[in-house]
């Protein structure tokens, strides 16, 4: 039976389950894996700052995304837009109910929890309280991470303006913008936020060891 | 230090001791999966799910188009063939790898994880662990022909002319939907267990700025 003071200092790469020991790392500096050359940890003490910033700002668009019109296509004098409303409703009109369900957990449901609840739990961590609702949270965003689908939102709108763009005059929205610009920002934060990291700055931060 | 029973918990990613006293990770507390069986069941199950939902995927229409009362429906390979025939072929490549190419290596994958979990093959567990990898990061690309149907029913929707989504759209969706579920349930330990020969390497981790 191993310690699991010993168990802390160990690493398994989430790709190749390749079992690493940990080296200390000095400011900004990442540690890849040896076989399939994913990032396996990584040091920057400005994590929760930057972190915070990118997800309000992600916030705004996220708001501007569903609350303005994405595309606006003008046939012969015909127009028609792409809301998110507009969606639900022609989806109700033409009762595909099940697709209806999967696209507000998949476009609506999910990226606001994600985004509502990495603010909480960055927040909370950042003054130091409620160590059991950050705890509840990063479990939570474990659960929800699969299931993040903007990319491909953004793709499908790219691939539909392509199948239209014969037939109608294409105009983008804001909310068009704001999709582009929430899909960089999902990125970064990706990026940035390793949730090694939060896991032993959560232990850090509440005072507890994992013994 | 016997590596073998090391498993890496599937939510906060924190190494855990693996023995039969405890079914909890030491530190987020999430159960991780006690039987083996039954994640591989579990994991069968949705994949035999999602197979049955690709067939009338395919076979009925994704997308109907309705033209001053007159009715045209296309299905999937249709729609691909129709793109390709009108000389859009990125279109009709993005579609074809989306819908065709990525749900049937989901399957293949799957398939062969659960084939080899079951009986000793010559395949490292390294790189068994990569596929399992890439089959849950393909997941959720296969969503795009739903998502473009959906958004074109929204955009033309005008009393002449209307396209609206078709059976396969909810049934694809779905299959979607299981085949993730499937590759999610998949433990990591399947492959380990029945490869006595362990891949797992005790080493510094590579340095890098």
């Amino acid at each position: 039976m191993i310690k699991e003071h010993e168990l802390d200092k160990l690493i398994i790469c989430k790709k190749c389950h390749t079992l690493y020991e940990k080296v200390p790392l000095t400011k900004n500096e990442k540690a890849f894996c040896n076989e399939c050359n994913v990032l396996l940890y990584q040091q920057d003490a400005d994590m929760l700052n930057k972190s915070l910033a990118l997800v309000i700002t992600a916030g705004i668009s996220l708001f501007i995304a569903f609350n303005f019109s994405i595309i606006n296509i003008n046939i012969q004098g015909l127009e028609q837009s792409l809301t998110l409303t507009s969606l639900f409703m022609v989806l109700a009109e033409h009762e595909q109910y099940v697709v209806g369900l999967l696209f507000l957990f998949i476009i609506v449901i999910f990226p606001i929890s994600i985004l509502l609840s990495t603010f909480v739990l960055l927040f909370f961590m950042k003054i130091g309280k409620a160590p059991y609702l950050t705890k509840r949270l990063l479990i939570l965003l474990a659960h929800l991470k699969p299931w993040n689908m903007v990319d491909i939102f953004f793709i499908s709108l790219l691939v539909s303006m392509v199948k239209l763009f014969d037939i109608a005059n294409i105009e983008l929205g804001i909310a068009f913008v704001a999709f582009l610009f929430m899909l960089i920002l999902d990125i970064i934060i990706t990026k940035n936020l390793s949730f090694h990291e939060l896991w032993l700055l959560h232990a850090q931060t509440y005072g507890y060891k994992d013994e | 230090m016997n590596n073998e029973h090391l498993i890496r918990c599937h939510i906060c990613e924190t190494v855990n001791y693996d023995n039969a006293l405890t079914s909890e990770c030491r530190r987020c507390h999430t159960k991780i999966r006690a039987s083996l069986r039954c994640s591989y069941n579990k994991t069968l199950a949705f994949l035999i799910t999602a197979i049955i939902l690709y067939i009338p995927a395919n076979l009925y229409p994704i997308l109907i188009t309705k033209q001053f009362g007159m009715n045209s429906e296309s299905t999937i390979l249709g729609g691909i063939i129709h793109l390709w025939e009108l000389g859009s072929y990125p279109i009709a490549l993005i579609i074809l790898v989306a819908s065709v190419v990525v749900p049937l290596l989901k399957f293949l994958l799957i398939t062969y994880l659960l084939i080899t979990s079951k009986h000793q093959t010559h395949s490292s567990s390294l790189d068994k662990h990569k596929l399992l990898y890439i089959t849950e990061s393909i997941g959720p690309w296969s969503m795009v022909d739903v998502f473009v149907v959906v958004i074109l029913s929204v955009l033309i929707h005008f009393s002449g002319i209307q396209i609206y989504p078709g059976t396969a759209a909810t049934a694809f969706a779905l299959m979607v939907f299981f085949t993730m579920l499937s590759a999610l349930s998949f433990d990591t330990r399947l492959i380990v267990n029945h490869n006595k020969k362990s891949n797992y390497k005790k080493g510094k981790a590579l340095h890098a700025s």
